[in-house]
């Protein structure tokens, strides 16, 4: 079989490897989805003619007429690791690309990355390393700030969290907005992930959302550290 | 959520794959079960493809339709629904990959899955023109060279004969159909029972497939499932099984031949049936001068009964003692008859009856005014059976022209679901040999046709992208 028609004019890259992984990637979820729907099939599942919104994939209904969908609510999502909002390590991860895209090109313009009134000494402030976030020590931080309230109390802990901000925090004016929105991030699904545990009746749901809310406490405490 | 109105590649490729993911564990002789059950407790086990994929509540419409292929395809050929299925899964998931890993002509196509849609609709043409050219010839020169050929005599010889040394690779064949269906414990008994069924059906100077395809047909009438016993009491039975029992008394009469007339409409002329119109006058003593003479309903059915009279006398004169109806009689027919020292089986099934005048070479009446030798069949023997918990009529058919040696099959089963999946793996691997023997010469084969389903159901549905 002829593979390569007569009108292609341009050359052919092959895959890299990076692309060649992601495609093994992608193709090892297809697979465990199909797994799992077959298996939903098997129970007694329906398969509607419908697919998700949110990832396409084909939806089953149960004997109570409840749609759901395989790779949203069982499986992890292979794109929200890499989201700065929703993943700690993620958001650690631009801010530090964007600290060396700043610094390399011009390294007389480090002074101005600190804006504000805070001191020059804090200008060149070292970013840790989103391995090293969860127990970094940045010399000279402000005074701890009181733990991060867990839930169930979500809405009173972003009460408590925005006037204890101290606004002499020593931080990079690039760097604030980004903690910021990372936090908010944390906590909304934190908030989600609480209310999903107290309507949820599958016992891998429960275990897995109660070990998203551990990694959102954790990263709640390593932004805090960080902002500090 | 949003209806499937554009059918992408994906798509396809994920609704095949769940239904590959469904079927994977029954397949091959090592393959496990799949056990169904209903709220009404109703169980079916199952290691068929077809009957688990048909057993699935599938909306999808694209998974409906590869089922219905399936369904089709199994029809034809009794086995292989589950290698439809996965070689279906592996074309198009190599479609697929060859579709992404071509360069996405841009300029051409307005986005990358139109790209992809065009590539892989261009890749399914290409293997259909294959499959339809290509195909007959590779598997002719590459594949038949390492393969047996099974023919009719090896499937009917018996396994005694010195003459007939390749009969063992024709119970070998069944013998492993039945494994991948039944298990391997009693694959060699089944295989030996149904070569031992054609044996008995084979018609005389009759082509194999004729055999074949006469059993197929019949193969409800022929067979009798009887739940509560092991497998291994299956067997066969010389004669006709008849599945009702019978209305009236069966007289224990020794006489023979036994005499036997097939009915299809009611003895007894109805009352009333739909869409007549019964005129009833008073009726009486006192009649108008210029009226007619109106009947009352008292006379009419005295009228009828006395016709019934008529056509009993007229079937005792003919020696009949058995009476076999398909609609069920009115009571006045089963009085007079037991009167008359006849039995009555009534409500026999269409197949059945049409089985017996086959047999027996005798047509059904029509009209019951209307009675010929013709009608009247000749039997050996016509009583009671009893097998499992019912009890069923067993007719046995006297000097036949063909010396055919009819047969019926029991077939045996500890509960509903395993008798069920034991009758349907006999019926399978009677389609399965059909076309085996099938003559390949006027009839496009069915690894063509097999093709054929696959690649119009790939290039008809990457059309919708």
């Amino acid at each position: 079989m002829a593979l390569n028609g007569d009108d292609e004019d341009f050359a052919w890259e092959p895959p890299t490897e990076a692309e060649m992984k992601v495609i093994q990637a992608r193709r090892e979820r297809q697979d465990k989805i199909s797994k799992l729907m077959g298996d939903y099939l098997l129970k007694g599942y329906k398969m509607l003619g419908e697919c998700c919104d949110v990832c396409g994939t084909i939806l089953l209904q149960d004997r109570q007429q409840k749609n759901y969908c395989v790779s949203c609510q069982e499986l992890d999502s292979d794109i929200d690791k890499d989201n700065p909002a929703l993943n700690a390590q993620a958001a650690l991860s631009q801010v530090r690309e964007r600290q060396l895209a700043a610094q390399s090109p011009a390294p007389s313009q480090a002074p101005e990355l600190s804006g504000g009134p805070s001191s020059s000494s804090q200008a060149s402030v070292s970013v840790p390393r989103p391995e090293h976030c969860e127990g970094a020590a940045a010399g000279g931080r402000a005074p701890p700030l009181p733990p991060p309230v867990p839930s169930p109390s979500p809405p009173a802990s972003t009460t408590t969290l925005a006037p204890t901000r101290p606004p002499v925090c020593p931080q990079s004016t690039a760097l604030q907005p980004v903690l910021q929105e990372a936090e908010d991030a944390v906590l909304t699904k934190l908030r989600w992930a609480t209310t999903q545990l107290q309507s949820s009746a599958s016992l891998e749901a429960s275990i897995q959302l109660c070990s998203l809310i551990a990694s959102c406490a954790n990263s709640l405490r390593s932004l805090k550290e960080l902002s500090q | 959520m949003q209806p499937v109105e554009h059918l992408h590649l994906k798509h396809v490729l994920q609704t095949v794959c769940v239904l590959e993911a469904v079927v994977l564990r029954s397949f091959g002789p090592e393959g496990g079960q799949v056990l169904f059950t209903r709220d009404t407790g109703q169980a079916m086990l199952s290691r068929s493809g077809t009957r688990i994929l048909t057993a699935l509540r599938l909306e999808h419409p694209l998974a409906r339709m590869v089922v219905e292929c399936v369904r089709k395809h199994s029809t034809v050929t009794g086995d292989g629904s589950k290698t439809f299925i996965l070689l279906l899964a592996s074309l198009l998931r190599m479609i697929h990959t060859m579709a992404c890993k071509e360069p996405n002509v841009y300029h051409t196509y307005n986005s990358r899955a139109a790209a992809e849609a065009a590539t892989a609709r261009r890749l399914a043409d290409e293997l259909l023109a294959f499959a339809l050219e290509e195909l007959d010839d590779l598997i002719a020169v590459r594949v038949v060279p390492y393969g047996l050929c099974v023919s009719w005599k090896d499937i009917t010889a018996k396994s005694q004969s010195p003459a007939y040394t390749n009969c063992h690779y024709a119970q070998k064949l069944l013998a492993s159909f039945f494994h991948t269906r039944l298990g391997h414990t009693h694959c060699d008994f089944i295989s030996n029972l149904t070569c031992e069924l054609l044996r008995h059906w084979k018609f005389k100077n009759d082509l194999p497939s004729s055999t074949l395809q006469f059993v197929n047909d019949n193969f409800p009438a022929l067979h009798t499932p009887v739940l509560g016993f092991p497998i291994s009491c299956s067997r066969l039975i010389e004669g006709q099984v008849i599945h009702r029992d019978f209305a009236t008394p069966c007289p224990q009469t020794d006489c023979q031949p036994v005499k036997a007339v097939v009915f299809t409409g009611y003895l007894q002329q109805k009352l009333l049936s739909a869409g007549n119109v019964l005129k009833v006058g008073r009726g009486g003593q006192e009649m108008e001068a210029n009226s007619k003479k109106e009947k009352s309903i008292v006379e009419f059915s005295a009228w009828s009964e006395r016709s019934l009279e008529c056509v009993i006398a007229n079937l005792q004169r003919l020696g009949v003692s058995v009476l076999l109806s398909a609609v069920k009689q009115t009571a006045a027919v089963l009085s007079l008859a037991a009167q008359a020292e006849m039995c009555v089986v009534e409500c026999i099934s269409k197949d059945e009856l049409s089985l017996f005048a086959h047999l027996s070479g005798t047509t059904p009446v029509s009209d019951c005014w209307m009675i010929e030798p013709v009608n009247v069949a000749t039997l050996t023997f016509c009583r009671p059976i009893l097998l499992g918990v019912h009890r069923y009529v067993h007719v046995a058919f006297h000097d036949l022209e063909e010396r055919v040696k009819p047969c019926s099959l029991v077939i045996c089963g500890p509960g509903e679901g395993q008798t069920d999946q034991h009758a349907c793996a006999f019926q399978d691997a009677i389609r399965m040999l059909l076309t085996t023997c099938r003559p390949m010469v006027h009839q496009p084969s069915s690894r063509v046709r097999w093709s054929q389903a696959v690649l119009y159901l790939l290039v008809g549905h990457l059309s919708f992208s």
